[in-house]
């Protein structure tokens, strides 16, 4: 649940920063919506498994680091409040996280040439891998679960809250009508920091002994 | 004088009818408290229609509203169960008293589950979910976003702290912080949805420390309270009182947001005549809710939070900002639009205030007699 809350409060910022890469292909390769929903399609697999490929990272990192350390609570309380904080800031304030898949921009139109059935799904595996705060948190979150499938559940139902918002790229005309609603996709990520913010003060008193 | 007192007249009927329930009662308190209140909204209503003058009035008769109400419904709730504070057991019984401001967040549910995500009962009993619904829907035909400044029950009490000084103390507030109730409308409707409990009560609503409160008997609680009795001092008391705005309403607010949206489908509206406004901006400074800005001055019509209080309308030096009604030609010099809306946003604000009021004069009688309200 938090997961999927977390996902849906970053989701429309998630695209407001991918648009940018994702429209002008769509743009250029697609053509009717049937054709750009199966784009979006290809974009969101490759989304997905980047997402589970962080999810046995944050699998692992469980295993290996927080169990060798025997302070998991503490660990992972201090990392909500770190981040939180660090997303408060991201939807409150002017911070402009740049998507991860920036660098496909310039040399876009070269890898349409050379590996144009791959592209949309390397497109979307490069930008479910933007280290923004709401994806450390993501990760975070995953790493709590503890257990690999726990692990995955996670980054699957944070996967489904940000790719609701990706469902009306393909007519993309009707998002020009909404430019507000980066600012307000950003300020709901800001409020849901503070209560992931609550939810690591919260651990951080359970972890200390009194 | 004439003109004004027969335009009056028809109000002081309906406003007879409404707050007599229809019968007068024998208890002299009641009497007592029912003729002033009387005598205050109609002298109210006729200076509004001599005078021109809209929020002026508007606000005295809001405010006191806002004020009355904590009165009659903190004594109500320590006639009723001894305490401010609801128990588990309250709850489960269904005894919280509904507020418009849960509506946003059980639609969803509603729609999905067929259930009401609160613990009220439907009908019936103080405060019944169904009769806040039909005055809900009642309210947002007749007057849109203007629900926040004539009838809200809560309303008043940051209107009120935003009149105390003279001058605004912070003037430069970025309009960006205007969507932000739109972010915790998006946050609440989805975690309501999600957890299928009325998140906004439980965390956010400031509006809790002068009505009621869940008892505290865990760290969760403790920490809910704390979050909303600081909300409560930052958004309903401090802020105002330093921006001269309705901060809470404007800047905080998800009912205000989603009840934005029934601007659109409301027939009244406050507009700008390009031809007379000198663009001094005047309007931009006074508007309690932030919803002028440049972008509207040059349109010539209100944001869409827009909560038709009239206080630009009031403050234009060159009589340029008017109410309206869609779909008629824009003219600002007659007034008669002005008075379209006053009947039902005012007999609006009369049957919500009345009772409130006059609960409030009968207790305060009680309490300077015998020394209790109870």
């Amino acid at each position: 649940m938090q997961a999927f809350i977390l996902g849906i409060s970053n989701g429309a910022i998630c695209v407001a920063y991918c648009s940018p890469i994702l429209i002008p292909y769509l743009v250029g390769e697609g053509g009717n919506i049937q054709r750009n929903f199966m784009l979006i399609g290809q974009f969101l697999s490759g989304r997905f498994v980047g997402y589970l490929v962080f999810a046995v990272l944050a699998w692992g990192i469980n295993k290996s680091i927080i169990h060798a350390g025997g302070q998991r609570e503490l660990f992972i309380g201090f990392a909500y409040v770190i981040l939180s904080l660090f997303l408060v800031a991201y939807g409150f304030f002017h911070i402009r996280p740049s998507c991860s898949a920036g660098f496909l921009k310039g040399s876009l139109q070269k890898a349409i040439h050379m590996h144009p059935a791959f592209l949309p799904a390397f497109m979307g595996f490069a930008t479910g891998l933007s280290f923004c705060p709401p994806f450390l948190l993501a990760v975070t979150g995953a790493i709590e679960k503890g257990s690999l499938l726990g692990s995955m559940y996670f980054f699957f139902a944070f996967f489904l809250g940000t790719s609701l918002f990706f469902i009306p790229i393909p007519f993309i005309g009707v998002l020009r009508r909404f430019s507000v609603l980066p600012i307000i996709g950003k300020m709901a990520t800001g409020i849901i920091g503070i209560y992931y913010f609550y939810s690591g003060v919260i651990m951080l008193i359970g972890a200390v002994k009194w | 004088m004439v003109k004004s007192f027969l335009l009056a007249f028809p109000m002081m009927v309906l406003t007879f009818v409404m707050l007599s329930g229809g019968r007068m009662s024998d208890d002299p308190k009641k009497m007592v408290a029912f003729a002033i209140t009387f005598l205050f909204v109609n002298i109210l209503f006729f200076l509004m229609i001599r005078t021109g003058k809209t929020d002026k009035y508007r606000s005295i008769l809001f405010i006191s509203y806002a004020v009355c109400f904590v009165i009659s419904f903190i004594t109500h709730l320590i006639e009723l169960r001894g305490s401010m504070a609801i128990s588990g057991a309250n709850m489960v019984e269904g005894l919280t008293p509904f507020c418009h401001i849960v509506i946003p967040m059980t639609l969803i549910p509603a729609a999905l589950t067929k259930t009401i995500i609160f613990p009220g009962t439907i009908i019936g009993g103080f405060a019944s979910i169904a009769s806040m619904f039909v005055l809900w829907i009642g309210a947002s035909l007749a007057l849109g976003r203007g629900f926040c400044s004539w009838a809200c029950f809560f309303g008043g009490l940051d209107d009120g702290f935003s009149r105390i000084f003279k001058k605004p103390l912070i003037k430069n507030i970025n309009l960006k912080w205007t969507y932000l109730p739109y972010a915790v409308l998006f946050v609440v409707v989805v975690t309501a949805a999600l957890t299928l409990s009325p998140t906004y009560c439980e965390w956010l609503c400031p509006y809790k420390t002068v009505t009621e409160f869940v008892e505290v008997t865990s760290v969760k609680i403790l920490m809910q309270t704390i979050i909303f009795v600081s909300l409560f001092i930052a958004l309903v008391i401090v802020l105002p009182l330093l921006t001269k705005r309705r901060t809470q309403c404007g800047l905080f607010c998800p009912f205000g947001a989603f009840q934005s949206f029934t601007n659109k489908v409301n027939a009244f509206e406050v507009r700008i005549d390009q031809e007379k406004c000198v663009k001094c901006k005047r309007c931009l400074q006074v508007c309690p809710t932030f919803s002028v800005d440049e972008g509207s001055i040059n349109e010539g019509k209100m944001r869409i939070t827009c909560t038709k209080c009239g206080k630009c309308v009031d403050a234009c030096p060159k009589k340029a900002i008017f109410f309206h009604v869609k779909c008629t030609p824009l003219n600002s010099t007659l007034d008669r639009y002005r008075v379209f809306f006053l009947y039902p946003a005012f007999l609006f604000l009369t049957t919500m205030a009345g009772n409130n009021i006059q609960d409030a004069i009968v207790k305060t009688i009680r309490l300077l007699t015998t020394g209790s309200m109870f």
